[in-house]
């Protein structure tokens, strides 16, 4: 991913991790594991689905004691084990309505001592429609940030 | 929180169309009457009027009106939707990274142990 795809509205995080990508990969696409840490403390997680293939769903449930139930779900988009987790990733509100849909990319990559992962989080739902927003975008982003400062 | 969303697609979706862009760009230089935000745009007054609609109803514009002149401009907070999405993903996420990252350490042999 180059500088230029970054703008105002792109999350990315950056950590080293004393374990191999594999370990890791595991942890994100198999549900038994995805749920031993997917899940804010005080919180309980279903995983009602998880098909790590392209284009395959993904649904987990967060449930706390007072009731209240937090969904997120998502589409993969690249599933390519150690390496790359790519999923579309939203917020559902108690409805069941999908809020604001983004995507998120996980890179692991091997490194010294374990595995430096990379989280990037895009506010565009589709490649396509990022590409019809390339133009003019950052431009006027950076106006409307000068004058929201 | 719950509204956040449903904002934040209304903002991303205003912004989505390329003459409301402009027009946001054009208001972005300062406050502009209704009839000289249209200027530049071979459109009808109605669209300008839909347009400008759409653009308030996200947050990212307001009218004012003086004696029969209206004005519009640009919201001074209207970037706040997303700078709280964003601020909420991150610790969103800073924190998932950090049960992961536990998890995943008690899953990783010891070097010194092997």
């Amino acid at each position: 991913m180059s500088d230029s795809e970054m703008d105002e509205t792109t999350l990315r995080l950056e950590r080293l991790i004393a374990s191999p990508p594999e370990i890791l990969f595991a942890l994100w696409t198999e549900p038994a594991q995805l749920i031993r840490w997917w899940a804010p403390e005080g919180y309980e997680l279903s995983v009602d689905a998880l098909d790590t293939r392209p284009g395959g769903r993904w649904r987990t449930t967060l449930r706390r004691s007072d009731g209240s139930v937090l969904a997120t779900s998502g589409v993969y988009r690249v599933v390519d084990p150690p390496r790359l987790l790519a999923f579309s990733w939203a917020w559902e509100d108690e409805g069941g309505t999908r809020g604001h849909e983004t995507e998120v990319v996980v890179n692991f990559e091997a490194a010294p001592g374990g595995t430096r992962l990379v989280l990037v989080q895009r506010r565009f739902a589709s490649q396509q429609a990022r590409d019809n927003h390339t133009n003019g975008w950052s431009a006027c982003f950076d106006r409307l940030t000068r004058i929201a400062g | 929180m719950a509204a956040a969303p449903r904002q934040l697609d209304s903002l991303f979706a205003a912004l989505a169309d390329p003459t409301r862009r402009a027009i946001v760009e054009r208001l972005a230089a300062g406050e502009l009457s209704v009839g000289d935000v249209a200027a530049p745009f071979a459109i009808s007054g109605p669209a300008v009027t839909r347009h400008l609609q759409v653009l308030e109803r996200a947050g990212l514009i307001e009218r004012r009106i003086e004696r029969q002149w209206r004005f519009v401009r640009v919201r001074a907070d209207a970037l706040a939707p997303v700078e709280s999405w964003l601020s909420r993903q991150r610790r969103h996420w800073t924190a998932a990274l950090d049960r992961l990252e536990a998890v995943a350490a008690a899953q990783t042999p010891s070097r010194k142990q092997s």
